[in-house]
This record gives structure tokens, C-alpha cells and sequence, in this order.
């Protein structure tokens, strides 16, 4: 099956093409069904390929074709099989495919569906790619890819201005942090010869290079890490990113583009594991930005936001993770979190689906008894997210904090504690808005309805998932399948390794426990009780206030100050477009009518004009023979 | 020798028939002369056949030629009267371009021509059966693919000047 | 031993077939100009029969050709007849340069 992991990005590649090239005029609808099972038969080739590399398989690259030799640069068209890849496929393509099921549902009644399973192929298959890619060059094909996509899928319902503003926002904030990819790839090749990662693990053990390239390199990997996964600064396009349908939203800014930064980090591990500087800078940014969204979150109004938000921040655990030296936690968070964001999304939709597109909480409550599947289901995903055992969200949260503490950053633990409190209280708050109390809009509130089971049935399937999954992997902490099957293929030799006491782990979880329920506590004195209220405490912190549900006013900041600044630039960059690029497209095209205008007069429909040019062209021919004959022409 | 002779003189008589009434039917004024100065030239090279030696040519040349295509054309001159003022404009537009083509090219290819060299032994006549032979023998597909050109042409002229009437 | 050389047989050939093109392409009456064309298939015809009688040993295969060429210059003369008959009934002209409705 491993010889075969080739077929998992050609079924979504196939049905890009196909729903591409047919979903206008015949398809339709269809492309959903098409999309579904492309994605799903790719999910069932990576299963095969899990359970491969399961039996003991060691890390294997099947080689497609050679696509780059330059001298002595190589980059082939290659895919790297190891424990870690391996993972990823499986929860890249298990999580689309039930969200494409999703969308068959949820995107039914639009224009676009065909449009929409088109580009979510494409999308599928680029993430695949950046996954499965044995080198930084084709990954970086792959990363590109889903920096496309996300584009064309934010700016959806392009009819509206809001959607493509925020389409064209991600996509350069994206590019800003793929400069910083681009410097790191290129420095790799300068430094190591080769992009390919097993060149560069091979040369890592024999001779490595000095700390100071190395923190350049991983630095500047980071910094695409930053642009690609929402961190700290480069974040704010996520939130503005919810102008996409909420498929979308699940699938690629929850589950799998977002976190592509973490795995590049995750797949870079042995350049990180010897640039010590850079991990401190890792750690430290992921665990300010999971705080600094947190706040952010308490605020909001729009449910969606609530969950992008709330995104950031989890996405900031990851690479705290990966900072202080746990790889394997940060894969696992990101396993899990796949499964109860996307749940959390997904079920959002449903609730923006049952209200026919009302997104505002204010305006919601009371509807658990109208949608009861939805209610439970996300309930249970409000609960990993809240790292309540043995719920999944929790083994993998709590792996992370412990780590941060027991490999020596006390402050970083903190940062997660505290987070941990505020994530839990926004999940309450949010629950309890959307399905608990008195529903706050009536007319809504009659129609709401429950989603079809077209919808209902993923949401249940990541349910199990987000029920199963942490204890069916991270079980027992440390020492669970997950650390076993990932910890070759990601720890180094010689990283963080000591053995921790067994009432260390349980301390720490309990201290973990008791943040989450802290937090729902605090949720539910305030939204329940009505103490203290939630307008009086909003009133209280006034200004802070303020600041929260402005987002802190970084969009104002940047627009200011960076946006303003170049502007000038722009003016130029856009002069130059309108001028000479498309003066150029335009004069060709204005040179072709007026030579065919002119060229035109030699038809003058008198035929004995054309028999004079034969003859014409007689004299010239017989000329050149003389020329010939005589030697004057020719050599 | 006085064969020799002969022969030079019969050929410049045809020579002079042929230029002449060439010239003729390009600057004939009436449309009539110019197709009875065009069966002379025809008669005229078919007695440059006979000089040749290859006497059944010319004959076929006077059958086909003076026969049947002079009268074609004669019909063709019949059938399209045109208003006696229209021959004011007698040569056409583009006249001094072509005049300026075709003079250096003729008079080239005239005097260039002129100076082939034969090496034959001139067996006069007996040129019926060879060409029999071959065309029937030899050439007997293309034979019947230009009879079938025939029949194609027969049609194709019938059918172009139907009236829809009919 | 013949006392006409081949060149000058072709020679003849060769003026007889400008003669025929300056014709074609002066005149403005489309059957004087069909008229010009047989006598550059003439011009031809003699050309060839010219060398195919005086080659080192008489090729009939010239001969040939021209009987090929009778009936192509029958066939050509009948329909090109049949297609100035056709545009005079359009309309009653054949004046070559009057006609340029195909003009691009």
C-alpha cells in the first residue's frame, strides 16, 4: 500500500478536474457526491498506508518522478512515509472527508456548489501534497496550494464585498510568512546542498552546522509558520476569514491548512532541536498568541468568531508544544483539536443552517431543544476544547502544559493554565448563548430546525472521534501508542528526556482539570446565574473592554501604520500593472488587428490581381535560379 | 537538302502563324476575331506536330482543339452579348503591372530556352502505335480516371448553368 | 538528321505561352481571357511534344501527357464556359474587373 500513497492525492486531484471541467454545465450537484467519494477513497488508501507503516515499516520515500536536476541540486517529485506523515494523512483526509460529506448538505441550495467541491478538491489535494512532499521545494508546491484555495474559498460568495477583502487579506498576510519560507528553504539548499529532508536529517547527524545558521534557517521557517497557522503577528486573517462558508472554515482553517506551520515545524525537528534560540522564540510566540486570542474570544458576539478565535489560540498550544520540546504532544493536539474544531464548526454551520444564516449569539437561545443532535454533539466538542477528561481535548492539552513544566518553563506553563481557564469560559459562554436559556429572538427561534442527517451523521462521526480519540492514542500519558508510534520519527537523540514522576503527571492533570472547571464555573456563575453579570463586569473593565471586542485594535494598527506607509509603493506597483503589463498584452493584441487590417487589402476579390501575383512570384523564383545558377546567391 | 530546307521554311511559316495570331487574340478588338484568330494559332501548331513527326497528335490537336474547343468557345461568346460600349475598356487595371512581369520573364525564358540541344536520330511518324500502346497499356488507369474527369466536368457544367426553373 | 533544333521549338513554345499569359492577365473579357489559357496549354502541349520526339530515344511518354492534357483542357474550357455563363446571369457582364465581391 506504501508503493501506492500516490493514489491519495490523485483521487481529490481527479476530482478537481472533474468537477472542474463538468460541474458547470452537467454536474451540479453531483461534484459533491463526486468530491465525497474521491476524498473518502483517499482516506481509505491512507488507512492502508497507516496500518503499513504501523507494522514496522522504516521511514520509506516512493519517488514519482525527477523533477528538478540543476547541477547538483535534486528535487524530485517524492513522498516521504514515516510515522509522522503518515499520521497526518490519515487525519487530513479522515476529517475532509466527513466534512465534504457535511457540505453536501450544507452548500446544497447554493449556485456555486460546483464551484465550491472544485476548489475544496484542490485544496485536498494541495494539503496532501504539503504533507506527503519529501523535500521543502514540492512541499512548499503543496504550501502554496492551500495558500491558493483558501484564497478562492474565503472569497466564496465573492457577490458580497467582505468576503473577497478578506479573501485578499489572508492570502497576503499568507504571503508575507512565505518569504520567510522561501529564505529558509533557500538557506537549507545554500547550507546542506539539498532540500530533501533525509539529506538534511543525514547531514544534521554527521556534521551539523553552527547554531547561528541553523536559528536563521529554523527562524525564517517560522516565520511561514507564523503567516501560515495564525500567530502572533501575522494572524488576523483567520477571524476575517469566517466570511467563508463554514465548511470551509472547519476544513481549512481548523483542521488541516493551519496547521501545516505546526507540521513543518514537527518535520523540521532536528534543525529546531539543535538551534536552541529558536525554540525559546517558538514556544514563547505560540503561548502569547494563545492567550492574547483567548481574551479576544471572551468578547465576541459572532459564533464563528468565537471559534476562529478560539483557533489561534489552540494553534498557539501547538507550537508551545513544540517550543519547549514535545513534538509529539504538539502532533497530538493537533490530531485531536482537528477533530473537535472541525466538530465545533461544523456544528456551528448547523446552528447558522437551522437559522437560515443567523450567526449573532444574541440573537440565539434555547435551541437545544430544537436541535438536539447538534446540541449534544457540540457539547461534547465544547468539552474537549475545555480539556475535560476523558474527553480528547483533554490528554492532549494536558500533555502540552505538562511539558511546558516539567522541561523546565514554569512561566510558559502558566501562559497555558491561564489560557486553559479562559478557553473553558468562552466555550461555556458560548454554549450556554446558543442552546441554553430563553431563546432571545423568537421568530428565529420558530423556525429553527434541525439539519439533515446528511449533516447530522459527520457530526457524529467526529463526536466519537473527539470521544475516543485521546484516550485511544494517549493513553497511558508519555507512554501511549502515539508516543511510541511518533517519538522516532520526530524526537531527536538527546532531547528533553527525563523520566517524570508518576505523581508530577497526576498533579498536573489535576491542575489542568481544576483550570477547565474553573472556567466553566466562572461560565456558568455569569450566564446562568447572572453573577456577577456579564454586562456589569463588561461595564467594570471599560476600556478593556472595549479593546477586547475591537480585536485590540491590531487590524487599525496595521492598516496605519504598514498599509499606509507603502502606499506608495502600491501606486507605483499598480501603475506599473495598468501601464506597462497590460500595455503590452493590449499592444500585441491592438499590432494583430491593425497588421490584419492592413494585410487584408491584398484580398481584393479580382481574381486576375492574383494570377499576377503567381506570375509575380514566377519572376522572383526564376531570378533566385539565375542568382543560383550564376553563384551569385548560395554558397 | 532541299528537305532541309523545306522543313526551315515550313517551320518559320508556322512560327510567323503562331506569334502573329497569338498576338492577334490578345489585342483583337472583336471578341470573334480573337476566337477565329485562336483556331489559326491552333491549325498552326498542329502543323508544328507534323513537323515533329508525331502526326497523330496533330491530328487529335485539329479534332479536339479546332474542333470541338474553338466551337465551346464560340458558344461561350454567343451566350454572353455585352454592350458595344464596354469594349472602351478593353485591357484591365492591373495592365502595366503585368505587362512589367511577364516581359523580362518571356524574354528570358525565350532565349534560355533556345538553346537546348538534342541528340535524336528524327525517325518521322510511326508515332500511332507507341502512344497506343502506352496510353492503353501503360497509362491505362490515369486513362480511365481522365474519362471519368470527363464525365465530371459534363455534369458539373450541366449542373452550373441549370436554371432553377427547370 | 533534323534541321530544326529542339531549341528553337521550344523557343516558339515559350513566347507562344507568355503571349497567352500577358493575355490572361490584360484583358478584361473573361472569355477572351479563358481563350489566352488554351493558348498556353498549346504552348504546352508543344513543349512537350518537342522533347518527347527529340530525346535520344523517342519517349512516347510526352505524347502521352499531351493526349491527358486534350481532355483536361476539354473538360476545363466546358466547365470554365459554364461558370461565366453562371455569373453572367447574376449580372450581364464579363468584365473581369467588375467582379470583386469576394474583396477581403
Amino acid at each position: 500500500m506504501i508503493g501506492n500513497v500516490w493514489l491519495i492525492p490523485a483521487f481529490p486531484l481527479a476530482a478537481f478536474l472533474v468537477c472542474g471541467l463538468f460541474g458547470r454545465r452537467w454536474l451540479h450537484r453531483w461534484t459533491g457526491v463526486i468530491a465525497s467519494a474521491a476524498v473518502g477513497a483517499s482516506a481509505i488508501v491512507a488507512i492502508g498506508v497507516f496500518l503499513e507503516v504501523l507494522g514496522g515499516k522504516e521511514r520509506t520515500t516512493v519517488k514519482l518522478y525527477e523533477w528538478i536536476a540543476v547541477g547538483d541540486f535534486r528535487s524530485n517529485v517524492a513522498a516521504l512515509v514515516d510515522p509522522l506523515s503518515s499520521v497526518m494523512l490519515l487525519v487530513v483526509t479522515v476529517v475532509s472527508f466527513l466534512i465534504f460529506v457535511y457540505s453536501n448538505g450544507y452548500m446544497a441550495h447554493d449556485h456555486g456548489v460546483h464551484r465550491f467541491f472544485t476548489w475544496m478538491s484542490l485544496f485536498v489535494f494541495a494539503m496532501l501534497i504539503l504533507v506527503m512532499a519529501d523535500n521543502y521545494l514540492l512541499m512548499f508546491v503543496g504550501w502554496e496550494g492551500v495558500g491558493l484555495c483558501s484564497y478562492l474559498l474565503i472569497g466564496f460568495w465573492f457577490e458580497r464585498p467582505e468576503p473577497y477583502v478578506a479573501a485578499k487579506k489572508a492570502f497576503v498576510m499568507n504571503r508575507i510568512g512565505d518569504w520567510g519560507y522561501t529564505i529558509g528553504m533557500i538557506t537549507t539548499f545554500l547550507v546542506f546542498g539539498s532540500m530533501t529532508f533525509t539529506d538534511i536529517f543525514a547531514r544534521m547527524e554527521r556534521d551539523a552546522p553552527t547554531q547561528s545558521v541553523l536559528t536563521l534557517i529554523t527562524i525564517a521557517f517560522f516565520v511561514g509558520a507564523t503567516g501560515k497557522s495564525a500567530q502572533l503577528p501575522l494572524y488576523s486573517w483567520l477571524p476575517d476569514a469566517m466570511e467563508g462558508p463554514t465548511p470551509v472554515s472547519a476544513l481549512i482553517h481548523a483542521a488541516t491548512m493551519v496547521t501545516a506551520g505546526v507540521y513543518l515545524v514537527a518535520r523540521s525537528a532536528p534543525l529546531y532541536a539543535a538551534a536552541g534560540p529558536s525554540l525559546v522564540v517558538v514556544g514563547t510566540v505560540g503561548a502569547v498568541t494563545a492567550i492574547f486570542a483567548a481574551t479576544i474570544a471572551l468578547v465576541q458576539f459572532d459564533i464563528k468568531r468565537v471559534m476562529a478565535y478560539s483557533t489561534v489560540s489552540q494553534l498557539g498550544y501547538m507550537f508551545l508544544a513544540l517550543g519547549v520540546g514535545a513534538p509529539v504532544a504538539a502532533i497530538f493536539h493537533l490530531a485531536t483539536h482537528a477533530f473537535f474544531k472541525a466538530l465545533l464548526f461544523l456544528g456551528s454551520g448547523s446552528v447558522i443552517h437551522g437559522l437560515e444564516g443567523e450567526q449573532d449569539m444574541r440573537k440565539m437561545g434555547g435551541l437545544r431543544r430544537k436541535m438536539p443532535i447538534t446540541y449534544w454533539t457540540m457539547l461534547l466538542a465544547g468539552g474537549a476544547l475545555a480539556a475535560l477528561p476523558p474527553l480528547a481535548g483533554f490528554w492532549s492539552k494536558d500533555e502540552i502544559v505538562g511539558a511546558a513544566y516539567t522541561n523546565g518553563y514554569p512561566i510558559l506553563w502558566a501562559v497555558g493554565i491561564v489560557t486553559a481557564v479562559l478557553t473553558a469560559f468562552y466555550v461555556t459562554r458560548a454554549m450556554w448563548m446558543t442552546f441554553h436559556g430563553e431563546p432571545r429572538e423568537h421568530h428565529l427561534y420558530e423556525h429553527a430546525h434541525e439539519s439533515p442527517s446528511v449533516m447530522t451523521l459527520p457530526l457524529i462521526a467526529l463526536a466519537v472521534g473527539t470521544v475516543t480519540l485521546g484516550v485511544a492514542i494517549g493513553w497511558p500519558p508519555d507512554s501511549g501508542f502515539i508516543h511510541t508510534f511518533l517519538g522516532p520519527a520526530v524526537e531527536t537523540p538527546g532531547a528533553a528526556d527525563h523520566a517524570v514522576a508518576v505523581g508530577t503527571i497526576v498533579a498536573l492533570a489535576l491542575v489542568s482539570i481544576a483550570a477547565g472547571v474553573l472556567g466553566i464555573l466562572i461560565g456558568f456563575a455569569m450566564y446562568v446565574r447572572r453573577r456577577p453579570d456579564p454586562v456589569a463586569v463588561s461595564r467594570a473593565f471599560g476600556w478593556y473592554y472595549r479593546a477586547l471586542v475591537n480585536k485590540y485594535y491590531v487590524d487599525e494598527l496595521y492598516d496605519h501604520r504598514i498599509v499606509e506607509a507603502f502606499r506608495g509603493l502600491f501606486g507605483i506597483a499598480w501603475a506599473f500593472d495598468v501601464h506597462v503589463i497590460d500595455g503590452i498584452a493590449n499592444g500585441i493584441g491592438w499590432i494583430a488587428a491593425r497588421s490584419g487590417g492592413g494585410l487584408r487589402r491584398v484580398q481584393t476579390g479580382v481574381v486576375g490581381n492574383y494570377a499576377l501575383t503567381i506570375v509575380a512570384g514566377l519572376l522572383v523564383l526564376l531570378v533566385a535560379y539565375g542568382g543560383y545558377a550564376a553563384g551569385v546567391l548560395g554558397r | 537538302m532541299s528537305f532541309d530546307v523545306l522543313e526551315l521554311a515550313f517551320f518559320g511559316l508556322l512560327t510567323v502563324g503562331i506569334v502573329s495570331a497569338a498576338i492577334g487574340v490578345v489585342l483583337a478588338n472583336r471578341i470573334t476575331t480573337a476566337a477565329l484568330l485562336m483556331a489559326f494559332t491552333f491549325l498552326n501548331v498542329a502543323g508544328m506536330f507534323v513537323l515533329l513527326g508525331a502526326e497523330t497528335i496533330a491530328a487529335f490537336q485539329v479534332l479536339i482543339y479546332v474542333g470541338a474547343i474553338t466551337v465551346l468557345i464560340l458558344y461561350g461568346v454567343m451566350f454572353t452579348p455585352q454592350n458595344p460600349r464596354a469594349y472602351a475598356l478593353f485591357f484591365q487595371r492591373q495592365t502595366p503591372w503585368a505587362a512589367l512581369f511577364v516581359a523580362p520573364i518571356g524574354i528570358f525564358v525565350a532565349v534560355y530556352s533556345l538553346s537546348f540541344r538534342d541528340t535524336a536520330t528524327g525517325t518521322k511518324g510511326h508515332d500511332l502505335e507507341p502512344l497506343a500502346t502506352s496510353v492503353f497499356r501503360d497509362f491505362g488507369f490515369p486513362f480511365e480516371i481522365a474519362s471519368v474527369l470527363l464525365l465530371a466536368a459534363m455534369i458539373g457544367a450541366i449542373v452550373l448553368v441549370r436554371r432553377e426553373e427547370d | 538528321m533534323p534541321t530544326v533544333p529542339l531549341g528553337w521549338f521550344v523557343g516558339v513554345s515559350a513566347v507562344l505561352f507568355f503571349i497567352g499569359t500577358a493575355g490572361v492577365l490584360m484583358r478584361r473579357n473573361a472569355v477572351v481571357i479563358l481563350m489566352c489559357v488554351e493558348l498556353m496549354l498549346n504552348a504546352a502541349n508543344l513543349a512537350l511534344v518537342a522533347f518527347s520526339r527529340r530525346s535520344a530515344s523517342i519517349d512516347e511518354r510526352g505524347s502521352v501527357f499531351v493526349v491527358f492534357i486534350f481532355v483536361i483542357a476539354a473538360a476545363e474550357v466546358a466547365v470554365g464556359l459554364a461558370i461565366i455563363l453562371s455569373a453572367y446571369r447574376n449580372q450581364p457582364t464579363v468584365d473581369v474587373d467588375e467582379m470583386h465581391r469576394m474583396k477581403g
